[in-house]
């Protein structure tokens, strides 16, 4: 049986404190700027559970992408100006979401530990045990991911392309005005 | 296998525990928060959570990143597909709240307000 080691502890600990603090600022500028961190801390778990892509794409677009596209929003919007630092608690909407964690909760306990060896996703021999075993053999690239990246799961990756597009798109019609003025 | 008790939920499944809190804080953010953007980060942050949620079933004890030599060796290894399914969710993600922001900048030239109490005044008044 696998325990929480303390670096999963205090990256979990700064990743809550920055999630609640982005819920609780009244400032959005101020949300934006502790959502980059709690983004970045996010990556380093990501790279903790040995899964350094995802990371540096979370880095990069999490924490860099979303960030640039939210500043820029409230740039040619607005910032509204309080007198208080945080929000007031709402209380009915905490409820629902504490019953939602509840709910979500009570299926924790069907859940194999975290980095079981034996895990059903692990020892499935049609998808993660056939990708290590024949990923090179196949596609000639050492790295698993992009190997299902582009070869095992390719056409997902152009439907990624074409939503990417159609979202593009889809900005600039509803940006229409402002962009051809 | 057998059922996990409350404290194994905390020391052994912490990481989906996680996942719990990351989503619950994200639609609290999407149900309380008036500013539309703050909503729009809230969604970011429920979708984070599933993104952990994702990384951590492919985690293994004692397992490396999968880049794997054409002799094999090294294992074991996480697994692959989790973190192909991530990164495409992440790029989905991004489309996503580029759209959005795109809407809510579009709204606050035609309303002049980013908040969704006062938008929807605004709008039963038309």
């Amino acid at each position: 049986m696998t325990m929480i080691t303390p670096l999963e502890l205090t990256l979990f600990v700064f990743v809550l404190i920055t999630a609640i603090m982005t819920a609780l600022f009244r400032d959005v500028l101020a949300s934006i700027v502790i959502f980059a961190a709690y983004s970045l801390g996010l990556a380093v778990v990501y790279t903790f559970y040995r899964a350094p892509d995802v990371g540096l794409t979370e880095a990069a677009i999490g924490a860099g992408i979303t960030t640039i596209l939210l500043l820029l929003t409230i740039a040619k919007t607005t910032r509204p100006r309080h007198d208080e630092t945080f929000e007031k608690i709402n209380w009915p909407a905490a409820g629902v979401c504490g019953l939602f964690a509840l709910v979500l909760g009570a299926t924790m306990f069907a859940f194999p530990a975290v980095g079981d060896p034996n895990a059903p996703a692990m020892t499935n021999p049609d998808v993660t045990v056939y990708y290590i075993e024949n990923a090179y053999q196949e596609t000639g690239v050492e790295n698993a991911v992009t190997a299902v990246l582009a070869a095992y799961r390719g056409f997902d990756t152009f439907g990624e392309a074409v939503v990417v597009f159609a979202a593009g798109v889809a900005s600039l019609i509803v940006l229409g005005r402002e962009v051809f003025a | 296998m057998t059922e996990a008790t409350l404290v194994d939920v905390f020391t052994t499944r912490h990481a989906y525990v996680m996942f719990v809190l990351l989503a619950s804080i994200g639609l609290y953010m999407m149900i309380a928060n008036q500013n539309l953007v703050k909503k729009l980060i809230g969604l970011n942050m429920f979708q984070t959570g599933v993104f952990l949620f994702f990384v951590t079933t492919a985690f293994v004890q004692g397992g490396s990143a999968p880049v794997i030599p054409p002799d094999g060796s090294g294992g074991p290894f996480v697994s692959p597909l989790p973190h192909v399914i991530v990164l495409t969710a992440i790029v989905v993600g991004v489309s996503l709240t580029a759209v959005g922001l795109a809407l809510i900048i579009r709204l606050y030239t035609e309303y002049g307000t980013l908040r969704a109490d006062s938008l929807r005044e605004v709008m039963q008044n038309e």
